[in-house]
């Protein structure tokens, strides 16, 4: 359960940046979470929907954009997407692979009246 | 009316984070993050790494249990300060959670800091704490197939423990597919069989520690 960190921090981020725009209501927040940070959508969105209450995030629709894992090859220089978290070059077998995908976890932005 | 906010949700988990990573420079402890699931053998490696290390390198703990302090008394029966943070319902150790036991430990009379993480496969490799190396332990008992299970747990970890080796004719672990899998995660990852029931590989895992150490303390410090 560590979406209910998580959905912290969201909310307060959310609620932080709506302030600043003197919002009455935030409709949406879009995140991009990363396929290696481990997050289960459904238990986020719970959650966030128990915290946000009683806020003016109350009733947003958080929109998660899972980010699949991707991987840059320090040998041969090429770019691919890492399936089954099989950490080996798809072209030259190398296992000196960069992640350059997948661990990100972050508010795009969010939608606010 | 749509605003870009571009801000990493754990960052202010990552700021403290960064001030825990001062605090430890300054001091020369190396930290570890020991990770694991319930009933791996977080504790009794720390007991006996506790024995081992006795009058050679000064070692500090710092518990995440979820409700008692058992682990703590455990721990501080061999003399060294053990500080346990009840995390409630929290299933991992946060960087602030850790921040808050840092006032109570002298940091300054500690080579060894171990952050012995709630019991737990999933969420303690979220959060980073200020350690140099997150360490994990896989007990026999629990299965060969777990780093496919959790990935990103064995992706973050240095080290990975392999105990209850003296448990393995029981069990239908095997100790090549374990690796294999764990590898395929993390091919750079270290790993050590080890038993802390009759001592097998604790000399490794003691020199994999030390050779750390130094490298930390920049070869000052008792070692």
């Amino acid at each position: 359960m560590h979406e209910m960190g998580i959905a912290q921090n969201i909310l307060d981020i959310a609620l932080s940046a709506a302030g600043k725009e003197g919002a009455s209501k935030i409709t949406r927040i879009n995140l991009v979470a990363g396929e290696l940070r481990g997050v289960v959508p459904l238990q986020l969105t719970f959650c966030f929907g128990l915290m946000a209450k009683d806020t003016i995030a109350s009733g947003a629709y958080l929109n998660i954009e899972e980010v699949p894992v991707s991987g840059h090859c320090n040998d041969c220089s090429a770019d691919f997407s890492i399936k089954e978290y099989e950490y080996v070059c798809l072209k030259c077998g190398s296992t000196k692979i960069q992640v350059t995908g997948g661990t990100e976890l972050s508010i795009k932005d969010i939608e606010i009246e | 009316m749509k605003i870009n906010v571009m801000q990493d949700v754990l960052q202010a988990n990552d700021r403290i984070d960064g001030e825990n990573r001062q605090l430890f420079k300054k001091n020369h402890n190396l930290v570890l993050n020991l990770m694991s699931s319930p009933g791996a053998g977080k504790t009794s490696l720390l007991e006996k790494t506790a024995e081992i290390l006795a009058g050679k390198l000064r070692l500090g703990v710092i518990v995440g249990d979820i409700e008692t302090t058992r682990d703590a008394d455990r721990i501080s029966r061999f003399n060294i300060p053990a500080i346990q943070l009840t995390t409630g319902t929290a299933c991992h150790l946060d960087a602030n959670m850790v921040a808050s036991a840092l006032p109570h430990l002298e940091l300054d009379k500690i080579d060894i800091l171990v952050v012995e993480n709630v019991g737990n496969l999933v969420c303690p490799a979220e959060f980073i704490v200020g350690e140099d190396y997150k360490v994990m332990i896989l007990s026999v008992t629990e299965g060969d197939e777990k780093p496919l299970k959790y990935p990103l747990m064995f992706r973050e970890s240095s080290l990975m423990l392999i105990n209850k080796i003296d448990l393995l004719q029981y069990t239908n672990f095997i100790l090549e597919e374990a690796r294999a899998n764990a590898r395929k995660i993390n091919p750079a990852i270290d790993i050590i069989e080890i038993s802390c029931t009759n001592g097998a590989g604790l000399d490794e895992w003691i020199s994999w520690l030390t050779a750390r150490h130094r490298k930390k303390s920049g070869g000052a410090g008792h070692a």
